[in-house]
């Protein structure tokens, strides 16, 4: 047992890196990789979390040390499934932690959801972080558009659009995208939540922090007020959206956003486009309602898809134990589902980590090379860390005065440049 | 020489890094340092010769994290006698959070000190809103706190 043990990680998102942190406690000796089909870490940290949220995006200071200090590998630009397979990774590294997220975001499950004009908010959100592996162009959301869910990601997407382009000072927006929308930006919001205030999934704070925002009047046909002895959080909820309320603009008014709680969507209608959304409610028999809308946003969470996951056949969530085989397991949204915020990860990580550690010497029997067993076009294809701090510098020097970086929406530029492979261009110019 | 402890609650974990580079920052100047996190950590450890360091993140509506809620709840219920015991407190915390940035430090310093204990030196602040490096912010405030802890000696 004197061979040093391999580790694996699929995924630098949150939970590849707690995972990665917990490991490198336990096995100061081993050798830990982090492999991601991006080139650059983080996963939703620097992909999902919203743009002008730069406070949640500065955690990636924290798992940055993985990778400066604790001898932590990142291979980037390497995807399990097409450049090397789950086997090859398995047979090469003692264990093999899947943390690689769920990229797929839920249907709603109502009729007229394939409508064009239909979108994912994780589309959205991909989109106005420059996503390199996402379709670029804003979909068309014409003047009045539909959120479909009541969690803090809807209220992402109506933050970002109900913003100004002055706004988004030193975030890391994609300013063509938001260029793009504020060309024909809606005047309307309709957010649907199927939860009462009491029980809506959302922080207060998120709310509350729609107030900031200059020019929007808001609305809330449903009654606001929760039962006395609620939860805190309940109050504080309601209390935000009273404060919404309060807030006149005047002749200043540039959209509308109502607030709908407790109504549940039962169609998507219109013929061959969006015409209007029926809701239903959900706690007492009022009449249904039907909200116009050019567009519909869907941010009902994300969720496992049916097909064969790298040959284990289909994963569902699974709250108990992280084990899936000898020497495999997963952690993080792949392993809960997409529950919870980027420190649920961390207390998901510690107890997949504790699992890994009490079966750890029935694993190091044999001798495993790790990364320098993979083959050499794909140790030739990675990004590492030290190539990915390369874009990461290109990235700050291409940023405009107001903004903390420019991302680049191409992964083959952001491959070029961590590579070293890029002619180089004055900062900006030629960037896409 | 006394021993210095450092307990931190946290949930993204940024209140660990902090702790882990200010206890290498003690060590460093050979000084007995333990870290640990005051999820396992129990009251009935405290003792009145070791100089303890917390460092706490805020949640919620200006509440602790998770991890420190089970110490803090038993410091309420047990209500042991801190008198003698000196400690320094660090909060971490965010003015995004305009209304209740850094309580969940506040919230335990309050509770220390109505408990007896004594605080050296000044709360320590940590605004995650500015990207700096959350243990170099820590290390920093802390060399301040012994000079004064040298000072009233
Ligand atoms: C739009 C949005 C906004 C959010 N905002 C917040 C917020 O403000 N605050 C908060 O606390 N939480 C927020 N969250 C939740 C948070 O992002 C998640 O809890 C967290 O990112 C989950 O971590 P993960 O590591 O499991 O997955 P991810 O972060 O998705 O990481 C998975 C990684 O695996 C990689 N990967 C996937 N498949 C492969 C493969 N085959 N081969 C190699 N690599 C692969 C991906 O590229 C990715 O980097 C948000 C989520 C979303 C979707
Ligand atoms: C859901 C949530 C609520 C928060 N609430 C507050 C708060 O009320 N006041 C505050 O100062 N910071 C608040 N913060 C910011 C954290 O305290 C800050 O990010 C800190 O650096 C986290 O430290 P930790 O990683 O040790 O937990 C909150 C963060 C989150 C994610």
């Amino acid at each position: 047992m004197d061979t040093p043990l391999s580790i694996a990680v699929i995924g630098s998102g949150p939970s590849g890196c707690y995972i990665a942190q917990s490991l490198r406690r336990s096995f100061p000796q081993s050798e830990i990789t982090i492999y991601d089909r991006l080139a650059s870490p983080f996963g939703l940290v620097r992909y999902g979390v919203a743009p002008d949220h730069q406070s949640t995006k500065s955690i990636q200071s924290q798992f940055a040390r993985l990778f400066e200090r604790e001898n932590v590998r990142f291979a980037g630009n390497i995807e399990v499934g097409r450049d090397i397979s789950l086997d090859q990774l398995r047979n090469t590294h003692h264990i093999v932690v899947l943390a690689a997220g769920l990229p797929g975001d839920r249907p709603v499950g109502v009729p007229g959801e394939d409508l064009p004009e239909v979108y994912r908010a994780g589309r959205l959100t991909r989109l106005f972080n420059a996503h390199p592996l996402e379709q670029t162009g804003v979909p068309k959301l014409g003047k009045s558009v539909a959120i479909i869910g009541g969690g803090n990601v809807s209220i992402d997407v109506l933050r970002m659009l109900i913003k100004q382009p002055e706004d988004f000072v030193n975030s890391d927006i994609d300013d063509a995208v938001l260029a793009d929308y504020v060309r024909a930006p809606a005047g309307r919001i309709d957010l649907i939540c199927r939860s009462t205030i009491t029980n809506a999934p959302s922080d207060p704070v998120m709310l509350a922090e729609l107030g900031r925002i200059q020019g929007v009047r808001f609305s809330c046909p449903d009654p606001i007020e929760v039962a006395e002895g609620a939860p805190r959080t309940a109050l504080a909820r309601a209390k935000a959206v009273e404060g919404l309320l309060a807030i006149d603009p005047g002749t200043e008014t540039r959209v509308e956003v109502a607030l709908h709680f407790g109504w549940a969507p039962v169609s998507i209608n219109g013929d061959g486009h969006v015409r209007n959304v029926e809701l239903r409610s959900v706690n007492d028999d009022r009449r249904n309602l039907h909200l116009d809308a050019d567009s519909v946003v869907t941010a009902v969470g994300f969720d496992f898809d049916d097909g064969d996951w790298h040959g284990l056949g289909a994963l569902k969530a699974n709250l108990e134990s992280g084990a899936m085989d000898h020497g495999l397991y997963r952690t993080g949204w792949i392993k809960r589902g997409s529950r919870g915020t980027i420190a649920e990860n961390r207390s998901c990580a510690k107890a997949v980590a504790e699992e890994i550690v009490a079966s750890v010497d029935a694993l190091q029997r044999q001798t495993k090379p790790g990364y320098g067993g993979l083959p050499d076009e794909v140790r030739a294809r990675a990004v590492d860390y030290s190539a990915w701090k390369r874009v990461d510098a290109a990235e700050t020097e291409a940023a405009p005065g107001d903004r903390s970086r420019r991302k680049f929406p191409s992964h083959e530029h952001m491959v070029a440049i961590a590579h070293n492979k890029l002619v180089q261009t004055s900062a900006g110019t030629g960037a896409n | 020489m006394m021993k210095i402890q450092v307990l931190f609650g946290t949930e993204s974990g940024n209140a660990e890094v902090a702790a882990e580079d200010l206890a290498e920052s003690v060590r460093n100047d050979s000084q007995e340092v333990e870290v640990q996190d005051l999820s396992s950590f129990s009251i009935s450890e405290l003792q009145h010769d070791s100089m303890y360091v917390f460092l706490c993140s805020t949640y919620g509506e200006g509440d602790l994290p998770n991890t420190a809620l089970p110490f803090y709840a038993d410091l309420s219920v047990v209500r042991p006698d801190l008198s003698g015991m000196r400690y320094a407190m660090f909060g971490l915390g965010d003015t995004f959070y305009t209304e209740t940035y850094g309580h969940g430090a506040t919230k335990l310093d309050d509770k220390l000190t109505e408990l007896g204990a004594q605080r050296v030196g000044e709360i320590g602040r940590y605004d995650a809103s500015t990207w700096e490096p959350v243990g170099e912010c820590a290390v920093a405030w802390f060399a301040g706190v012994l000079e004064d802890v040298s000072a009233v000696r």
